[in-house]
């Protein structure tokens, strides 16, 4: 099993916590209120990689540790902790909001300048998309989008202004909507495979060792950053 | 119920059922004889347990209609008839005479009695109890110039002797700031509004202009500072907190003295800093005098001021009154047990340092503490836990056990200017979903969430293997009926010494399960009677008048003539009479009796049943809850905590 830290960045109340409970519980809460500080939740999921090299494809469990931050400005001191050991994060905007794609953009440079670590995979996510009359071009089925249509608001941020955005910075880019769900399990597939094709030398060396090494054939690898919160060290 | 008791037969007067003093309700049925303690939840343990009554109270049309009446209520009004609506009553007085007589009968006797003359009696007891149940809704009696209301007889409901609540008053057009009876509002003191919490932005503009120009007045030629602004007339005040550059009002016509007034203003400015931090604060306003804090505090925030608001206001939350924290009451051994491995898992871990973990509570739901683990020679202010309880209750509250989280909370009482970090993990309950018990850790870095993640987890896993955890998830409060203490309606009981208080549940009555609004309106109305009870011992800058005291306290209707004891064992005596005002119509005569009663060891505060004059009869219950909560201390309260 592989285990993979994740953050969640971006303005308040964007839907960074309903994104994530839509893909840890599959529930959307209309009425949530506000994070305080940061929640901690995991959930696991299951990719099959699809590289020519291995003859007998294996399906690998990767298990993800979200750190759901507070979007508020008061607690943007703490950000650091939670993106220092992210392997991956995911950046919400709300995409009918105009100024929450700037507040974005602030956190793709702050991670870029803080981390800078060429192996974060950072994913920038346009929210809400259920609400817009627009239907969404990339990568979303049309007939999703039609049961929020009756509402008014529009959307301020385009598709391609964002997409883009993404591209040039090198992000990985979806539109979603945790409310339908459309789009959200994607969201951690991808970042599953893509960590996968990141680190999978890493993994597979060690798992021969650990088959090499050990008598039984149990592979438990954490494989993650050298973390300063591991438990473990000392240097906490 | 200890029916061995036989206080009634010693202390209680043979029932007179005589007229009300107006003569003008003869031929009705005496529902209430007032002097009498038919009322009692005791009574209704007893009368009401062996067989309940086919047709169920609850939510039913007479509650809610007594309740929307929204007076000086009570189930059970002796009112003026005129002869053709007492028709019906008049046919079932004598059933209910005679109903009140067995069931008075019942309790005098030993239960020996009556197995004696089991048969005849049981069958006569059946024959009353049947009818009484249908009695229960169909009796109409009505109010003097009002339309018909349907009561039930039986009820142990304390009437409302205070001036009526805006609470339930939805009627009233909610626009002006005068329409309430008590109001919180914060503003900076260049005169920005933060919070308010009844009345709309433009309205408190004005007002805030107002009151700084007042402040400023007598910053400048007073004295001394500003506090409190009474009005005798009309008993509304005015409390000022001022804690520059926030500024504090509270405007309450509730009788509560500006010392009870100025602990709610620090209780909610004591929120404020919990969130920004005093230095915070300060900084903010360093830069401009003019700095607008709405800007810069959250949604969250006004949610949880509007919650401690409503809790001050209009819950039942004695908690800053007796500035203490209520006790989850378990079992001593599980209690010590739990310590135990809680300690024990801490030494395992010995990677985690001093520091890295300050505190560690277990707080069960309502905001009931269950165990502390604590340094030694640290406690935490109780304010500073009623903020975490309130924010743990109110904001977390839909939050499951699989979600950990890490929240930077000001302790303002622990330290202003700095943040504590709260690992906060609700613990799982199979039973009962909604009710958790919530587990904390409390750390000063703002990195040691993986820490204390790993000794949550470990400790949680062992607390399930112990069956700790089912026994915490289980842990169920006490009745009243759980203590041999007749003609109690309701009390609280503090430890001075564990800054901690206990108090029966809520029981209105088994049958009937209170809706929100009924619920509400009981809690506000104990919380009324308790509010007087406790301001007869404390002096007006808040402290106790003295090491012992016991105070009895009398509410009842204006035409009911005052009696006293004098009882010269105790230290100070005195009667306090609270008399209601002129009402629209006649309603059950109140006598309400009500103890306080302060040692060097405790402070009990009991309010007896309506009807319950006797002083002896009702201090030697509340000697007999004295007595029952310093036998159950250990049960009851935390003495020490897990200490480290």
């Amino acid at each position: 099993m592989l285990q993979f830290k994740l953050v969640l960045l971006g303005d308040s109340s964007v839907g960074k916590s309903s994104i994530v409970h839509r893909f840890v519980k599959d529930t959307f809460d209309e009425l949530r209120e506000s994070t305080i500080g940061a929640a901690f939740l995991s959930q696991s999921i299951t990719i099959h990689p699809n590289d020519g090299n291995e003859a007998n494809p294996k399906d690998v469990v990767i298990k993800f540790e979200i750190w759901d931050t507070a979007g508020q400005e008061r607690y943007k001191s703490l950000a650091p902790m939670y993106y220092r050991n992210a392997n991956a994060a995911l950046v919400v905007y709300d995409i009918t909001q105009e100024d929450s794609l700037q507040k974005a953009r602030n956190w793709v440079d702050e991670l870029k300048n803080k981390v800078g670590d060429d192996d974060l995979v950072i994913y920038l996510l346009g929210n809400k998309v259920d609400i817009c009359q627009e239907t969404p071009v990339v990568e979303t089925s049309p007939e999703s989008n039609e049961a929020g249509n009756d509402e008014q608001k529009v959307r301020a941020i385009s598709t391609e202004e964002a997409g883009q955005y993404a591209q040039d910075q090198g992000l990985l880019f979806r539109e979603v909507s945790a409310k339908t769900g459309e789009g959200i399990k994607e969201i951690f597939q991808d970042i599953g495979e893509k960590l996968y094709d990141l680190k999978k030398d890493e993994f597979l060396s060690k798992q021969n060792r650990q088959i090499n090494g050990a008598n039984n054939g149990q592979v438990d690898i954490h494989l993650q950053r050298p973390s300063t919160n591991d438990p473990t060290s000392c240097c906490s | 119920m200890n029916l061995n008791e036989n206080y009634l037969d010693t202390e209680i007067p043979k029932k007179q059922l005589k007229p009300n003093k107006n003569g003008d309700y003869e031929g009705v049925a005496i529902v209430a004889p007032t002097s009498e303690p038919t009322t009692s939840v005791n009574m209704d343990e007893t009368f009401f347990t062996k067989a309940p009554l086919a047709v169920t109270l609850t939510g039913d049309h007479s509650m809610s209609r007594s309740v929307s009446l929204n007076s000086l209520s009570t189930a059970y009004r002796t009112s003026t008839r005129t002869p053709s609506q007492a028709r019906k009553p008049l046919a079932r007085s004598k059933l209910l005479s005679a109903d009140l007589t067995g069931s008075n009968d019942s309790i005098a006797q030993p239960t020996a009695t009556l197995k004696r003359h089991s048969d005849p009696y049981f069958n006569w007891e059946n024959d009353i109890r049947s009818r009484l149940a249908e009695s229960i809704y169909s009796m109409e009696t009505s109010v003097r110039g009002s339309e018909i209301q349907r009561r039930p007889y039986v009820s142990n409901e304390i009437p409302n002797v205070f001036k009526l609540s805006k609470l339930s008053d939805s009627s009233k057009p909610k626009d002006s700031q005068a329409s309430y009876d008590k109001n919180f509002l914060i503003f900076t003191s260049a005169g920005k509004p933060i919070y308010c919490m009844h009345g709309k932005d433009e309205q408190i503009m004005s007002y805030t202009g107002l009151i700084n120009t007042i402040i400023s007045y007598f910053q400048v030629n007073g004295p001394s500072e500003l506090k409190t602004i009474s009005t005798y007339a009309s008993g509304k005040r005015l409390t000022f907190l001022d804690k520059s550059p926030i500024l504090l009002m509270a405007q309450s016509e509730r009788g509560e003295s500006s010392n009870e007034l100025l602990n709610q203003l620090d209780f909610l400015y004591s929120y404020i800093l919990s969130s920004l931090s005093e230095r915070q604060l300060l900084r903010l306003f360093s830069k401009r005098e003019n700095f607008d804090l709405r800007n810069y505090l959250e949604t969250t925030d006004f949610e949880n001021l509007n919650e401690i608001c409503s809790l001050i206001c209009n819950r039942m939350f004695p908690d800053l009154l007796l500035n203490s924290l209520q006790c989850l009451p378990f079992r001593h051994s599980s209690r010590v047990k739990l310590q135990n491995v809680i300690l024990q898992q801490l030494d395992k871990r010995q990677d985690i340092p001093r520091g890295t973990l300050l505190y560690g509570l277990i707080i069960a739901p309502q905001n009931k503490l269950c165990c502390v683990l604590r340094p030694k020679g640290h406690t935490l202010h109780t304010t500073d836990l009623h903020l975490l309880f309130c924010l743990i209750s109110h904001q977390f509250q839909n939050l499951d056990e699989t979600q950990e989280l890490w929240v930077p909370i000001c302790f303002p009482k622990f330290n202003s200017s700095g943040f504590l970090y709260c690992y906060i993990k609700f613990l799982p309950n199979s039973a009962h979903n909604n009710e958790k018990s919530a587990l904390v850790l409390i750390s000063a870095q703002k990195d040691a969430f993986f820490s204390l993640k790993s000794f949550s987890d470990e400790l949680i896993t062992k607390l399930e293997g112990e069956r700790l955890l089912k026994k915490i998830n289980s842990a169920k409060g006490f009745k009243l009926s759980d203590i041999p203490a007749p003609m109690v309606h309701h009390f609280i009981y503090k430890s001075k010494q564990n800054v901690q208080y206990v108090m029966p549940h809520f029981e209105v009555n088994s049958n009937i399960t209170l809706d929100s609004s009924q619920r509400l309106e009981y809690e506000l109305k104990l919380k009324t009677y308790y509010q007087q009870l406790h301001g007869t011992v404390v002096r007006d800058n808040g402290n106790l008048l003295s090491r012992s005291i016991l105070n009895f306290v009398k509410w009842s209707s204006k035409d009911n003539e005052d009696q006293t004891i004098d009882d010269p064992r105790m230290n100070f005596s005195e009667l306090d009479e609270y008399v209601i005002g002129n009402s629209s119509f006649e309603q059950e005569s109140v006598n309400m009796l009500g103890i306080a009663w302060v040692t060097p060891k405790f402070e009990l505060y009991l309010i007896g049943n309506n009807g319950v004059v006797d002083k002896k009869v009702l201090l030697r219950s509340a000697r007999k809850v004295a007595n029952w909560c310093q036998k159950n201390e250990s049960r009851l309260f935390i003495s020490d905590g897990a200490v480290f």
